[in-house]
């Protein structure tokens, strides 16, 4: 109960932001980044975190939605129609690769999902009576900045909305039985094959929305920017970080990568010898050996020692 | 001879490892509403008859019918929303989830279509009622000591609502006070109107609990019937309790 009045604070303080500081741009920005990221990583989180089918190549998702609302907007389409166009896109897309991919377990798959995502970026750059290959597509002009915070914003709230709701329900339960152990699932009625590949095309197709966000924030989108390996990493990164399988383990995850990237980017020394993602390299081997639950796990365990403590406090008064 | 048609049924099943052959040529009949017992020495090939019953794995040869109809080739997943459900003789409970939450994918995913949450809940509480883990629903599935897994095992496969039960080594590693505790659930099962298939090489109490019994040695089945006479045969005194010794 107070944790949904908390969240609903927080989410009004959002809301009302951009009404109260209208100029901040700069912090308007950060925030749309933070919320883009956040839909970002939830979206990965659906299937690596609930359905524990860790992906590698999920760039190839983003990247067709950021094509598409390039595209499409290019063609004409009003720019809100070009989002659910681009994530139907990128689900639909998913079909292809889910059956292929889903017969193979574990590191298996995720090494398939490298090739996929790889192999993906690589058609991107040679289509290019379709995408301009390696120059790009630009778009003409982008929505007022408070209008792309909204839209940012939007997103983020339906698919953390999402996710929260698939993680209670019925379907909930097969993904989290299929993490657990697929062969006991199977045997207690989920088809597991099926289960994993609707967990993919739900991912995929948040993952094509945000990429939306995403063109039309940038203006631009090429093979490597979208495509690229160190997106799908950095998707991967943000909801370890913050807290793997759970809702708000990736939002966490997704502000501390975005306010510290911005850092180390401006870092001289790291971006001159190109170190700023070891950084988060060096972090995601922390928290997999020390915390698999992720800066979640590192809370809770703060917050037990501390009510232990005072417990221990009120006995001795 | 004439008996009702079986609930499940055996035609030549046959399962081959390379050039071991696990299962030869087992012929199977199960009567609706009885407890059949499966015995047979280490490695004789009753957890893989079982795989090949659930479509865990699939026959080299013959067929698995249900019903009358034939099973053997499905999906795992559709045998068991059918209503043929097995247990694993490795307890494999999802060590993430509470246990009444383990229970809830057998409730949500069986024979009753898609209940909604509430009802799944029920479902799953009824199941945890039956094996005795009614008090332990809230607690994570992994604090479970081997008993209490075993009985999740039972109460996760009896949450799919099944027809035919396999329970694989189900008092494997009990002590005394468990295995009777154990076998009165089967029985309550049994007597709730689930048909149970189950191997076991406990011989006292598999010999109080079932109606009939089949010997497996070496993938053949070597002999059938009551469980007094089945283990009074030469061949499966021979086979099996000659290196047992403890009938
Ligand atoms: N997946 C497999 N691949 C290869 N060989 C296997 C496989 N599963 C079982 N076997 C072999 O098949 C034979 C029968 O094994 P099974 O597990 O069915 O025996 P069991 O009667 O259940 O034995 P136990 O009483 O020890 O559980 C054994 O020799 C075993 O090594
Ligand atoms: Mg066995």
């Amino acid at each position: 109960m107070y944790r949904l009045i908390a969240l609903g604070v927080v989410v009004l303080g959002f809301l009302i932001f951009p009404i109260v500081a209208p100029h901040a741009e700069y912090e308007l920005d950060v925030l749309f980044l933070m919320f883009l990221y956040g839909a970002m990583a939830t979206s990965w989180n659906v299937l690596g975190g609930f359905t524990g089918q860790v992906s590698f190549g999920h760039a190839a998702f983003l990247g067709i939605g950021a094509y598409a609302t390039a595209l499409l907007a290019a063609a004409g389409w009003p720019l809100w129609a070009t989002f659910p166009a681009g994530g139907l896109l990128a689900a639909l897309y998913s079909l292809l690769i889910g059956p292929p991919a889903f017969r193979l377990r574990g590191p298996y798959f995720a090494i398939a999902t490298i090739g996929i995502g790889e192999a993906t970026r690589l058609i991107a750059l040679n289509w290019s009576s379709l995408t301009g290959g390696a120059s790009g597509v630009t778009l003409s002009a982008a929505p007022p900045v408070t209008v792309q915070y909204y839209v940012s914003l939007g997103i983020c709230a339906a698919t953390v909305g999402a996710a929260a709701w698939i993680k209670r329900s019925r379907f909930g339960y097969a993904l989290a039985a299929v993490r657990s152990d697929p062969d006991a699932a199977e045997t207690l009625g989920v088809n597991t094959t099926i289960a994993k590949t609707q967990a993919l095309f739900i991912s995929a197709f948040m993952l094509g929305v945000a990429g939306g966000a995403y063109a039309m924030h940038y203006l631009y989108v090429s093979p490597d920017s979208t495509f690229g390996f160190s997106t799908s990493i950095s998707l991967v990164i943000m909801p370890i970080i913050g807290g793997i399988g759970t809702i708000f383990g990736p939002l966490l995850g997704a502000a501390i990568f975005t306010a510290l990237r911005e850092q180390l980017e401006a870092n001289p020394f790291l971006a001159k010898y190109s170190l700023d993602l070891s950084v988060f390299g060096l972090l995601l081997c922390g928290i997999v050996l020390f915390e698999p639950r992720g800066l979640l796990g590192i809370f809770d365990r703060l917050i037990r020692r501390g009510a232990s403590r005072t417990r221990k406090d009120s006995v001795r008064e | 001879m004439s008996r009702p048609e079986p609930i499940l049924a055996g035609r030549g099943l046959t399962k081959r490892f390379g050039g071991l052959v696990a299962v030869r040529d087992v012929d199977l009949d199960v009567q609706a509403g009885e407890i059949f017992g499966l015995i047979g020495p280490n490695g004789a090939g009753k957890s893989t008859l079982f795989r090949l019953i659930a479509g865990i794995m699939r026959p080299s040869a013959g067929e698995v019918l249900f019903a009358g109809k034939r099973i053997s080739g499905r999906p795992t997943s559709t045998i068991c929303r059918l209503g043929v459900v097995a247990t694993h003789q490795i307890v494999r409970p999802f060590k993430n989830l509470s246990v009444v939450d383990n229970v809830m994918v057998g409730a949500f995913f069986g024979r009753v279509p898609r209940p909604a949450q509430q009802r799944a809940r029920e479902l799953a509480l009824e199941a945890l009622e039956t094996c005795g883990l009614r008090d332990r629903a809230d607690t994570a599935a992994s604090t479970l000591n081997l008993a209490g897994q075993k009985r999740l095992e039972i109460a996760r496969a009896l949450a799919t609502d099944p027809d035919v039960l396999l329970l694989d080594e189900v008092l494997a590693g009990l002590n005394p006070t468990e295995t009777d505790r154990t076998l009165e659930l089967v029985r309550a099962i049994n007597v709730s109107g689930v048909t149970i298939v189950i191997v076991e090489h406990n011989l006292r109490a598999i010999r109080g609990v079932c109606s009939r019994l089949a010997v497996l040695d070496e993938g053949r089945k070597i002999a059938e019937g009551s469980p007094d006479d089945v283990l009074r045969d030469p061949k499966v005194v021979e086979a099996y309790l000659g290196s047992a010794a403890h009938a």
